[in-house]
């Protein structure tokens, strides 16, 4: 049962291995506390879709699934940016635009598609958290080199640490989309060489 | 065809509790979203206020401008205070600026936006609007990049939408303070 969970860390990252989700992941890497934010909004959708989506597997018709999938996820993203506009207009602000974004999050729809349907409640919830937490690491990883890299900075809640050196000339591509693919990348290819060699 | 009966009507069942759903939570959420955008205005005014008591809102002329405040000093407008709009890059830009009656802006502050973040969202910080303050009388409103000092035109490099939003904004501010010229 814990496999369920662990998967989706490492051996099943959805980024690094799946590659899925890599649009939210180029726009929302730039700042640390962006990625983080963005993957706490996954993680709660992730999660809720995937409960829902399993205890109503049987009732939803598999000809309209997708639909009614989109229905399902489209509503819990709705609820976050509702309840997060009233009660943290903060990271509302920051998150503005990539909050309705988690709605096409193909990672969140090939879940539902790939696990909840055909999975019990419990070993959904597991399958949503750990790929919601490999989702967050690996865009955290990656906001980390081009946040350093492109800005000098480090944006942390409530803080930002400014890097020596490098914030005088930074990288700025690292910062712009081309850069994120360039990260994403070097990191992929980085992983997979680990891999092979195991 | 009754399959397709079945399948119609579950998905709208769907829908339906969704719906519902959304209304319930939206009929919490709502009254506390417009306290804050509301909370939020109020703290802009009294930080771009600079002198002068801020007097009734007047309606905008529903083009750019959405509303005003003019500022009075001893009886006579010194200053307007307008809630601005324009296009940015992910969507409409709604900025609270403060001018003088020759059209001289005073201070600015992007209030909503839907830019990216990293690149055109820094527009919400203080120093951002640096650039603008004291232009719109004598000096012109920078409305290209070409018409910025090289720092503040490398700070605008990657989101130069936004800055043209904003600068065409706070320049057609500055002429609407200018044709109100003093009056209420």
């Amino acid at each position: 049962m814990i496999k369920e969970f662990t998967k989706g860390l490492f051996k099943e990252n959805p980024i690094f291995v799946i590659a899925l989700g890599l649009c939210p992941t180029l726009a929302t890497s730039t700042m640390v506390i962006n990625a983080l934010g963005m993957g706490a909004g996954v993680i709660f959708v992730l999660v809720c879709s995937n409960i829902f989506i399993s205890l109503l597997k049987n009732f939803i018709p598999d000809n309209v699934r997708i639909p009614a999938y989109i229905v399902v996820i489209a509503s819990f993203v709705t609820i976050v940016q509702m309840v997060m506009e009233a009660y943290a207009p903060a990271l509302y602000a920051a998150l503005g635009v990539f909050v309705p974004l988690i709605v096409v999050n193909c990672i969140i729809l090939g879940r539902a598609e790939a696990f909840a349907n055909k999975n019990k409640v419990l070993p959904s919830i597991l399958d949503g958290l750990g790929m919601g937490v490999g989702f967050t690491l690996a865009l955290t990883l990656i906001a980390l080199i081009r946040e350093v890299l492109g800005s000098g900075t480090i944006t942390l809640p409530g803080c930002v640490i400014t890097v020596p050196v490098i914030s005088i000339a930074p990288m700025r591509v690292i910062a712009f989309p081309a850069g994120a693919l360039l990260v994403l990348g070097l990191l992929k290819a980085f992983f997979q060489y680990k891999e092979g060699r195991k | 065809m009754k399959n397709v009966i079945i399948i119609a009507v579950k998905l709208a069942v769907i829908c339906l509790v969704a719906a519902f759903v959304l209304a319930l939570v939206n009929g919490i959420t709502a009254p506390q979203i417009a306290a804050s955008k509301a909370q939020a205005e109020l703290d802009a005014l009294s930080v771009i206020n600079k002198a002068g008591t801020i007097g009734e809102r007047v309606e905008g002329d529903g083009a750019g401008v959405n509303y005003y405040f003019p500022v009075t000093d001893g009886g006579k407008v010194t200053n307007y205070i307008m809630s601005l709009t324009s296009m940015g890059y992910g969507g409409n830009l709604v900025i609270l600026a403060n001018f003088k009656t020759n059209g001289e802006i005073i201070d600015a502050k992007l209030m909503e936006d839907a830019e990216t973040p990293g690149l055109g969202k820094k527009a919400e910080n203080a120093e951002y609007m640096n650039k603008f303050k004291g232009t719109g009388a004598d000096k012109p409103v920078p409305v290209k990049k070409t018409m910025l000092e090289s720092a503040d035109a490398d700070a605008v490099t990657g989101a130069t939408i936004t800055f043209t939003g904003v600068s065409k904004a706070l320049e057609y501010g500055s002429e609407f303070a200018k044709k109100l010229g003093g009056q209420k």
